[in-house]
């Protein structure tokens, strides 16, 4: 099963120099970003391996894909490449409902949905809302949203950023609000790596996200593993890593805001080794050590 | 020198304020070289007459300013309409006037499909004549629960499938999107309405209609359907146009025999706008005599009886959120201009009285900072715009093409559902376009509506809708100005009024011929006038 992210917000929200910052960071996920233009991607020259019209190859097995407003066609290539995707990445244009595009993530066989992040300008959120032709749009963005990363902070006055959270605390109080400045989010939350084969992710604390992996050599029961993942708190944004089940098989669970899946794992057997990432607000170490019965660091 | 033929006519109506009606019209090379008594050419030299119009009457071949290959192609599939229509090869197939009849029908088309696994595709279905009535995957499974089946709405938003179809594209009470009906027991009922499900399903069966237009046959029905109702140059708004769809294009249209000109416009929207404009520009030089290429199109908003248009306050009259954008309001303005920039002409599809507004503000913009005297940038659909909006349209130099198809079809559900009473009275304004000095045309949208230009000027002239309730008396125009807006108003606003739409000296010599005047018959009855054919650049094609 492929995650499907979906990447929104209007135009001049940063959605763009947030694909540009993961492109950098080298997650070691193969992933498939597909943007309406990339004109606007700055991929290092040394980093492109070919570039064929629409589709633009990286080194590390990325692809960007730019596919106009056929975005479900464009879909399908990147699902039929001969060495799929691990993950894809939409950007949805600047006036769309990120929801039904990350429907697809929940009705295509091979994908699972994944997380809806809708990027906010601190700077002009509250003026676009306040605008008659653009003010439903606004809300329905936010609504859809698992995560709003509310951005520009460093150029917003105070003003139009209290506003902005004002305006997303009524509208999207379900969604995790998090404030950047030129998008600058850790890449774990968009992607993180899990499989055999990519390398773990830098573990760090800092204002906004921690992130805390759970080990244990002892399998859990399966029903009991499920009840814990599906109960964890709202600041958890994601969980993703092989688990031992009581069946004496590894599986490989990912958690994608309240979304939970159970799928084969594709390396050698091995302990449970899931890596949490969550907003500052999540629960410290110990709890995690004693919710989950496990070694954490 | 070439040679000359005259052909004499029961009436010739012209478009030519000089000589409204004449008796004759000569060509040579393909093109009009008089229009006038037999005396009057008879000063060309040399010349054979051609008699056998004499008893028909002659018009500048229509002109369809909105409408889309796919109005040939999609007949590869099943007929599922409510209104009677007539297929590519003269087929008349009659409407099908509840789902029990929708069923029957299938079920014939279902018998003459000889491989099993073969999906049953269907369109034109619209359930919105049936009282509230759905088609559910029970009603087709009736038809088949051995092959998938798909019905795609009218509205080409909407599609019905059955049980089959839904097992196979993974759609089960437990599927959580939007757009998925569920009926009384939480079971999907068949019906996928929004673009995630719809999609899912014709990707299970590998179906991509829209990628289909440019196919030789597709291209051959409309050529059909075109001669039959008159049409000597008809739009094809949108088109990707990549290079392959283009050589399929000129290919077809480069055969004398293919009897009408092309002009697809390029999907704007489909490449960044600086890249969309340099490929517009590289199209406009390819421009030959049946394929007009230069024309972008762009898209706003969505439909109004699908209640996705944009509209200002007081919104929906039944309370129905407001629509959705394509390319918004953030965005229209550096896309138009975009193109503007570039010395290309925009058709922005409005249907919504916000969009409209957008739109108008767009255009408004880009043209004070690079005036353009003659940009003509037209609104498509245009149904919603209000007397104020046109004044400021013809200030700006902005075209109109109104979609009066629309006024018979659903003008019942504007009354009564989507605008109400008032504001569907002002719809597709043609009256008001003509008064605030908006050049404008008037369109089928086909395959929405079926083509056909003396329907859609039938539909402007009387106004009258499916129970027959006339929306907005003042809005009706007479019968020569709704013929000029099929002909040279529809040229105008395709930047061709010097090549096509009347019968003039120097012109294309294109022709509808008809069996009988239309100028002479009730306007009532202006739709039932019969069409013999057309001739294209002096070549005659009997339907």
């Amino acid at each position: 099963m492929t995650p499907l992210t979906v990447i929104g917000g209007f135009l001049g929200a940063g959605k763009t120099t947030l694909l540009n910052n993961l492109l950098r960071a080298r997650t070691g996920v193969r992933l498939a970003v597909l943007v309406n233009d990339f004109g606007d991607l700055a991929i290092d020259g040394d980093l492109i391996a070919a570039h064929d019209g629409d589709t633009i190859t990286l080194a590390n097995g990325c692809v960007c894909c730019s596919m106009g407003d056929d975005l479900l066609r464009g879909l399908m290539t990147v699902m039929a490449r001969p060495e799929p995707p691990e993950q894809i990445l939409i950007e949805a244009s600047g006036v769309a409902d990120p929801k039904p595009i990350s429907d697809v993530g929940e009705l295509h066989p091979k994908l699972t949905r994944d997380l809806v992040i809708v990027l906010a300008d601190a700077e002009t959120l509250a003026e676009r809302h306040a605008d008659r032709r653009l003010n439903d749009t606004v809300e329905r963005q936010l609504r859809a949203a698992d995560l709003v990363l509310l951005n520009k902070c460093d150029v917003a006055s105070d003003a139009a950023k209290d506003a902005a959270r004002a305006l997303i605390a009524r509208l999207a109080p379900a969604a995790k609000l998090v404030e950047t400045s030129q998008a600058a989010l850790d890449p774990a939350v968009l992607t993180l790596p899990a499989l055999p084969h990519q390398p773990a992710p830098p573990h760090h604390h800092d204002q906004q996200f921690s992130t805390v992996t759970l080990r244990r050599d002892a399998p859990y029961a399966r029903a009991d593993l499920e009840a814990k993942l599906a109960d964890l708190p709202d600041a958890v944004l994601r969980a993703k890593g092989p688990v031992r089940l009581d069946d004496g098989r590894t599986w490989l669970a990912q958690r994608a805001g309240r979304r939970l899946d159970l799928s084969a794992w594709p390396g050698a057997p091995s302990r449970t080794r899931l890596v949490i990432i969550g907003t500052a607000d999540m629960p410290d170490v110990n709890w995690f050590a004693r919710t989950f019965d496990a070694e954490v660091d | 020198m070439s040679a000359t033929t005259i052909l004499s006519a029961r009436k010739i109506i012209t478009m030519n304020p000089n000589r409204p009606e004449v008796s004759h019209v000569a060509i040579r090379d393909g093109r009009i070289l008089g229009a006038g008594s037999l005396a009057e050419l008879e000063g060309w030299g040399d010349y054979a007459i051609d008699d056998r119009f004499a008893d028909k009457v002659l018009m500048p071949g229509f002109v369809e300013g909105h409408s889309h290959l796919m109005e040939g192609s999609i007949w590869k599939y099943a007929y599922c309409g409510y209104m009677p229509r007539i297929g590519p090869d003269g087929t008349r197939y009659d409407g099908l006037e509840n789902i029990e009849a929708v069923v029957d029908w299938l079920q014939r088309c279902e018998a003459r499909l000889t491989d099993p696994d073969e999906p049953l595709v269907g369109w034109g279905f619209d359930p919105i004549y049936f009282a509230g009535r759905r088609m559910v995957k029970a009603d087709l499974d009736r038809v088949s629960t051995t092959r998938p089946i798909v019905i795609i709405h009218s509205n080409f938003h909407l599609v019905s499938v059955n049980s089959l179809l839904l097992e196979r594209s993974n759609i089960t009470a437990a599927t959580n999107v939007d757009g998925v009906a569920k009926d009384a027991d939480g079971e999907p009922n068949g019906e996928l309405q929004e673009m995630a499900a719809k999609f899912m399903a014709l990707d299970t069966i590998g179906l991509n209609y829209a990628a289909e237009t440019a196919q030789a046959q597709g291209l051959r029905n409309f050529a059909n359907i075109a001669v039959r109702t008159g049409t000597t140059t008809a739009t094809d708004l949108v088109n990707t146009l990549t290079d392959d769809i283009l050589a399929a294009l000129l290919a077809v249209t480069g055969a004398d025999d293919y009897p009408v000109r092309l002009v697809p416009a390029f999907h704007g929207d489909s490449l960044p706008p600086a890249e969309g404009a340099a490929r517009a520009v590289a199209l406009k030089r390819k421009t030959t005599d049946k394929l007009k290429l230069g024309i972008v199109k762009l898209v706003t908003d969505g439909s109004i009886q699908g209640f996705t248009g944009r509209l200002r306050w007081p919104g929906y009259y039944n309370g129905a959120a407001n629509g959705v954008w394509n390319v918004g309001p953030d965005r229209l303005e550096a896309v138009v201009a975009a193109y503007h920039d570039a010395g290309c002409q925009v058709f922005i599809h409005t249907n919504g009285d916000e969009a409209i507004e957008v739109a108008i503000d767009a255009v408004e913009a880009v043209t004070r900072r690079n005036p353009w005297g003659d940009h003509r940038h037209t609104l498509q659909h245009c149904q919603m715009a209000d007397a104020a909006q046109f004044r400021r349209m013809a200030s700006l130099g902005m075209c109109a093409n109104l979609f009066a198809n629309h006024l018979y079809y659903w003008g019942d559900q504007h009354y009564g559902v989507t605008m109400g009473p008032e504001r569907a009275d002002r719809m597709d304004g043609c009256a008001t376009a003509m008064a605030s000095g908006v050049p404008f045309a008037i369109h089928s949208d086909a395959p929405v509506t079926p083509l056909g230009p003396l329907f859609t000027a039938w539909c402007a002239v009387n106004r009258t809708t499916v129970s027959g309730r006339v929306l907005g008396e003042a809005e009706r125009i007479p019968v020569a100005d709704a013929l000029r807006a099929i002909t040279l108003g529809a040229a105008y606003t395709l930047r061709l009024d010097h090549e096509i739409g009347s019968i003039e000296v120097g012109k294309q010599a294109d022709f509808a011929v008809l069996d009988d005047d239309p100028l002479g018959v009730a306007p009532e009855v202006l739709k039932d006038v019969p069409v013999w054919g057309t001739i294209v650049g002096g070549h005659a094609f009997q339907a």
